[in-house]
């Protein structure tokens, strides 16, 4: 057999084995469900829409300006365990934000993530996927601060149920716990930028250092449908059963290339919760600045998401090579 | 047609031919209800589920305080709701274990417990 040709069978077999494993609607891992979370990203692989996502807040800059995103997440499985996703943001950065002080607006570098789940465990509620994200530079505008090189974050993302606890911890049982592991390689080591001093005449070079960047992040969430299924049923109102309140931590923290960037962690804390349905979720966090360089008061994200395997599970749900994916209902009734 | 295009389609086609499409049967409520107290044992426990069940492959176990199996009789199922008699085991924590195929073949496990006594 020549080499091209057992590559050839190899990667056949690969996308074979792949699809052998059994495939739900969006992230279920035993009895547990892994919500799509607001600041990082969940470990799950699914067909899904993020829209609209908006979020305000006071950045770390100084001066300190309001930005207000809006962005969308559109994701789609390629396979039971491998999606593909885009996600485009657009900026509104008030006084005295962008290059001319008087605030600007447009979009930010679109990003394609490429996500493969590579364990599930069931019986302990275990999860995992990596994934290739792909800043494209240059696809946004350089006034809302996007860049005009590419930057690439291979991440590792983990979700774990603890609903494998003995009954002395039931009440810990509805607790899980997400993370993920990104580091951001930009494409560019270094801008350098010439111009002349206003004062003097002089000319003058200006080096800005790209960092490469850990970003890093976990949630901590308590299912009150898990609680009510499994550990207590308390009699409380629908709503509340299908409520999962989550603390969120977004960080960034330059690891290499930091000689003009430093090397100070940036992020935020986001308090909040996630109303789950069987075809959608709508959540909302603050945004808690963990320091003066991550921004200068409290701000809000919030965010309507689709489950499009369970909307439209024989068309835009369906993984593109796979067969189509049962509706799964959470919750009785519609 | 190449020999290494057809090696790479051979195991789509295995793929798209073995690949499974399934659903969870999650648990909605119980009766008695999950983690609560009644007050004089129960003579059956019935489960109701978010999705229909396959009878064959379903199943529920309860044991009673000493860890004797009060269950008795066959689980009957019900489109999505599934029950089983039981015989008194006392006062106490009963454990509650259920097994269940949903119609579209997955299968799902759980467990709860509930207490017996004032």
């Amino acid at each position: 057999m020549s080499i091209r040709l057992a590559r050839a069978g190899l990667s056949g077999l690969a996308i074979a084995l792949i699809a052998l494993s059994k495939s739900t609607a969006h992230e279920i891992v035993g009895n547990r469900f892994f919500p799509a979370t607001l600041g990082i990203d969940d470990p799950g692989v699914n067909d899904e829409l993020a829209f609209p996502t908006v979020s305000s807040f006071k950045t770390g800059d100084d001066p300190s300006f309001r930005e207000r995103d809006l962005s969308a997440e559109f994701s789609k499985r390629i396979t039971e365990d491998f999606a593909v996703s885009i996600a485009p943001t657009y900026s509104f950065l008030g006084r005295p934000g962008g290059p001319t002080g008087t605030g600007a607006n447009g979009l930010q570098n679109w990003e394609t993530t490429f996500k493969y789940r590579v364990y599930k465990n069931p019986e302990h509620e275990f999860v995992m996927s990596v994934g290739l994200s792909v800043e494209w530079g240059g696809s946004g505008v350089a006034s809302v601060g996007a860049d005009p090189f590419n930057t690439y974050t291979p991440t590792i993302y983990f979700g774990k149920g603890f609903g494998d606890l003995p009954d002395t911890f039931s009440w810990i049982r509805p607790v899980a716990i997400t993370g993920q592991f990104g580091y951001a390689l930009p494409g560019r080591n270094s801008t350098t930028s010439f111009g002349v001093d206003p004062d003097s005449g002089d000319a003058t070079v200006d080096t800005e250092f790209h960092p490469r960047v850990l970003n890093w992040g976990g949630t901590i969430q308590y299912s009150m449908p898990y609680l009510k299924s499994a550990v207590v049923d308390l009699g409380l109102p629908d709503f509340i059963n299908h409520l999962i309140p989550l603390v969120e931590a977004n960080l960034q923290t330059p690891v290499a290339n930091t000689l003009t960037s430093g090397t100070m962690t940036t992020g935020t804390i986001n308090p909040g919760v996630i109303w789950v349905g069987n075809t959608f979720q709508v959540g909302i966090e603050a945004l808690i600045p963990i320091n003066r360089q991550s921004g200068t008061n409290v701000g809000v994200i919030a965010q309507l998401h689709f489950f499009l395997d369970d909307i439209d599970p024989h068309g835009i749900g369906k993984p593109i090579f796979g067969n189509a994916t049962q509706p799964t209902k959470l919750f009785a009734g519609n | 047609m190449q020999r290494s295009t057809l090696s790479g389609i051979i195991p789509l086609l295995l793929m798209l031919a073995t690949s499974e499409a399934s659903a969870h049967a999650m648990l909605d409520h119980a009766e008695p209800r999950v983690g609560n107290k009644v007050a004089a044992a129960p003579h059956e426990v019935t489960l109701w589920f978010t999705q229909k069940l396959e009878p064959a492959f379903s199943t529920i176990i309860v044991t009673g305080p000493a860890g004797q199996r009060v269950d008795v009789g066959k689980t009957s199922v019900n489109d999505s709701q599934m029950s089983i008699p039981l015989r008194s085991g006392g006062t106490g924590t009963y454990h509650v274990k259920w097994h269940v195929l949903s119609v579209d073949s997955h299968t799902t496990t759980g467990n709860f417990t509930f207490q017996v006594g004032q």
